[in-house]
């Protein structure tokens, strides 16, 4: 893995930010991280404890697992002194107190949206419009299979309100990648006072 | 000096913490959320607490809103029969006032002075995984975070835990402009609903000044459970406010200017009753201490939690001081806990008398207050003390001869 | 209701013990963590993990990436970050959540940056 050593000024005034790119399980988060990155994707990972639910109620010590939550990130350096970092949810939507840490600070998010399996990105939806304040915007990954709906039908069926960007994408192109993201900061303009 | 991690900024870890604190001991807090995302979070609790755990709050100078809280001197139960008979109406007295504040105030508030005396706060949703790497750090580590995920890190102690799934489901709301039962006094209202769960009045604090925790606890399935769709704190607090008019028609006049404190006053849910093994084991081999709703969950029909996590801080302080310099080892976790749970028993068995079906001797020591005030204010003083029902209430054989002392007909 | 509305309504002014400025910002998952001064000699007297993300973030790292990098969990690198800045070993790099950090001028100069590479 060759990391790029990070420019190195006197280096005080260097200051980091951060897209968060959610969405649901296989959507493309990674592959949309990986396009624009100038590293190879990185993955920082937490076990939980996962318990099943008991099969009845005779069954009094239910099956402990041990789970590896992962989540990807990115980075890009915009300036000596400016680097932005893009973090992907984790796959399994449960974990929300994980996810209350990833957003933390982030300038802006990105639901990405597979139309084939539109539901899959509802929590995410429900997420940034009922538990946190990033201002977020949705970008359908185009899969080549996939058929394609105008944006407007997409904004209908996920019930976001006019006010939230729709934009398409190809996750796996680091143009269009770049574009959503550019997309993204602009309407965190638009709502930053 | 001994180093000491606590997982959780609730009522028991910043508690303990606090108190380690004017002891000398190196603590650290790990947070999942910060000081002003506590404050800006959703409701937690109905967290009444009563006079023994606010005492210990006082022990310590936690008690920082006491002067502008509600005083809760009076508890006014009513229990209504499956046909809507009421045959228990009555009031009794606190010995000592209790009161509630909001934890999204208090936690915020705690975290800040924690970290402003001092404390080490690490924000930061904490993993099996940190554990394993931290705990070895330190000298004791303690997990208090009971809505997280580390609780399962605890087994079940099916010996006594007596329920194997949720007993209620759980809707509460915070309100401002509810009328006062009594404008000269300020009362806990219990109503019990025969078959289908209980409503509840309770005043309290919040960030913007005396409130009322509207609380709806339900029998799943039964009429009363009417927010299994999550609602908005507007659609909660009418669908609440319709259920008090139906099932508790005598606090009917009392809503005409209520509303919601803000936009995250309202949570639903429900509490899986259990207790837990006090030793929760790392990957590594390492082991964790286990606290309050850590490790003894309760429904909160009887407004036990708070309590709980109160005496359980005191009870874990005094255990660690005790110890002095000698190892945190496992034999000192199970002691721990087992001390704890000397008192804690008492209060689970209290939550799970009320979370079950009625016994007749309990609903005649109940009706018996009606008549005889004496009766009412004990009751009411047992959820302070919970361990007096042993003496007159949770035994069917000490129940009666309790009703015969007062010269109740035992039927 | 827009996500910036929703945020004004929730500053409460009752209780608020608010205009304190906390000394120390929480840790993001991006802060940047850099060496001030390297010196050889605390690899006597860092445990070794601590040794090792001091080594590391000769070369500014984000918290994650010290988190990956020597595979220590994120609460182990938050814990020990935290003592090596206690300590003034480490500088802890501004994110957009600090005060001092004006919001529009930070995301117009990552839009700039993201609408200049290629």
């Amino acid at each position: 893995m060759g990391y790029r050593p990070s420019p190195e000024g006197d280096g005080a005034s260097a200051i980091s930010a951060k897209i968060v790119i959610a969405g649901g399980f296989g959507v493309g988060k990674t592959t949309f991280v990986g396009s624009v990155s100038e590293v190879p994707t990185l993955s920082t990972e937490a076990l939980m404890t996962e318990v099943s639910a008991p099969v009845d109620d005779l069954e009094e010590t239910p099956d402990k697992t041990t789970t590896t939550v992962a989540m990807d990130f990115g980075r890009i350096t915009l300036d000596s002194e400016l680097v932005l970092y893009l973090f992907g949810t984790p796959g399994q939507p449960r974990f929300w107190f994980m996810w209350d840490d990833l957003v933390r600070g982030a300038l802006g998010a990105v639901i990405l949206v597979d139309t084939r399996r539109l539901s899959d990105c509802f929590p995410a939806v429900n997420y940034f419009e009922n538990d946190c304040d990033v201002p977020f915007i949705i970008a359908v990954n185009q899969f080549d299979d996939a058929p394609v709906y105008p944006l407007e039908e997409v904004r209908e069926a996920l019930a976001v309100g006019p006010n939230v960007p729709i934009v398409n994408c190809d996750a796996r192109e680091g143009v269009d990648a770049r574009g959503v993201l550019t997309e993204a900061i602009k309407h965190a303009l638009a709502v930053t006072g | 000096m001994r180093r000491i991690l606590i997982v959780g900024s609730g009522q028991s870890g910043l508690q303990l913490a606090l108190s380690l604190q004017e002891q000398d001991y190196e603590v650290t807090v790990i947070s999942a959320r910060t000081p002003e995302e506590i404050r800006n979070a959703r409701v937690t609790s109905t967290q009444v607490m009563f006079d023994t755990a606010l005492q210990h709050e006082r022990d310590h100078g936690l008690n920082l809103w006491e002067p502008e809280t509600p005083q809760i001197k009076r508890k006014h139960l009513s229990a209504t029969a499956p046909d809507g008979t009421r045959f228990v109406n009555w009031h009794g007295d606190f010995s000592a006032y209790a009161q509630s504040v909001d934890q999204r105030v208090k936690m915020a508030t705690w975290l800040e002075m924690f970290q402003d005396r001092g404390g080490n706060v690490i924000i930061h949703p904490a993993s099996v995984s940190d554990l394993d790497g931290l705990a070895r750090l330190y000298d004791l580590t303690i997990v208090a975070a009971g809505r997280g995920e580390l609780v399962d890190m605890f087994d079940r102690d099916p010996t006594r835990s007596r329920f194997t799934g949720p007993q209620r489901s759980v809707a509460i709301v915070y309100t401002h402009g509810l009328a006062p039962e009594d404008p000269d006094i300020t009362i806990i209202g219990i109503n019990l609903i025969g078959g289908h769960g209980e409503l509840y009045i309770m005043p309290g604090l919040t960030h913007t000044g005396p409130c009322d925790i509207l609380y709806v606890s339900a029998i799943p399935g039964g009429p009363l459970d009417r927010f299994g769709d999550s609602p908005g704190p507007r659609e909660q607090l009418d669908r609440t406010v319709a259920l008090f008019e139906e099932y508790a028609p005598w606090e009917r006049d009392r809503f005409a200017g209520v509303r919601i404190t803000d936009e995250r006053s309202n949570l639903t849910g429900r509490v899986n009753p259990m207790v837990r093994k006090p030793v929760g084991r790392l990957p590594s081999g390492g082991a964790v201490l286990g606290m309050a709703d850590v490790v003894v969950v309760n429904d909160p029909i009887a407004g036990q939690g708070a309590n709980n996590a109160s005496k359980c801080a005191a009870s874990y302080l005094t255990s660690i001081v005790e110890h002095g310099d000698r190892p945190f080892d496992e034999e000192f976790m199970t002691a721990t806990f087992e001390r704890y749970w000397e008192y804690a028993q008492f209060s689970t068995r209290w939550s799970n008398t009320l979370l079950a079906p009625p016994e007749p001797h309990v609903l005649e020591v109940l009706a018996a207050g009606n008549t005889n005030p004496a009766v009412g204010d004990r009751i009411t003083n047992g959820f302070n003390n919970p361990e007096d029902y042993t003496n007159f209430l949770f035994e069917e054989d000490k129940a009666r001869a309790y009703l015969a002392s007062l010269g109740q007909p035992a039927a | 209701m827009t996500n910036n509305s929703r945020k004004s309504a929730r500053v409460r002014p009752y209780l608020v013990t608010g205009g304190r400025t906390r000394s120390r910002r929480p840790l993001l998952l991006e802060t940047l963590i850099s060496v001030v001064e390297f010196d050889p000699a605390l690899e006597k007297t860092l445990i070794p993990e601590s040794w090792r993300i001091y080594e590391l973030c000769r070369s500014r790292q984000s918290v994650a990436e010290i988190s990956t990098r020597l595979k220590l969990p994120l609460g182990v690198v938050r814990v020990l970050v935290c003592d090596l800045s206690d300590q003034g070993r480490v500088r802890v790099h501004a994110t957009s959540i600090d005060s001092e950090q004006d919001q529009r001028d930070l995301l117009e100069r990552v839009l700039r940056g993201l609408q200049t590479i290629s």
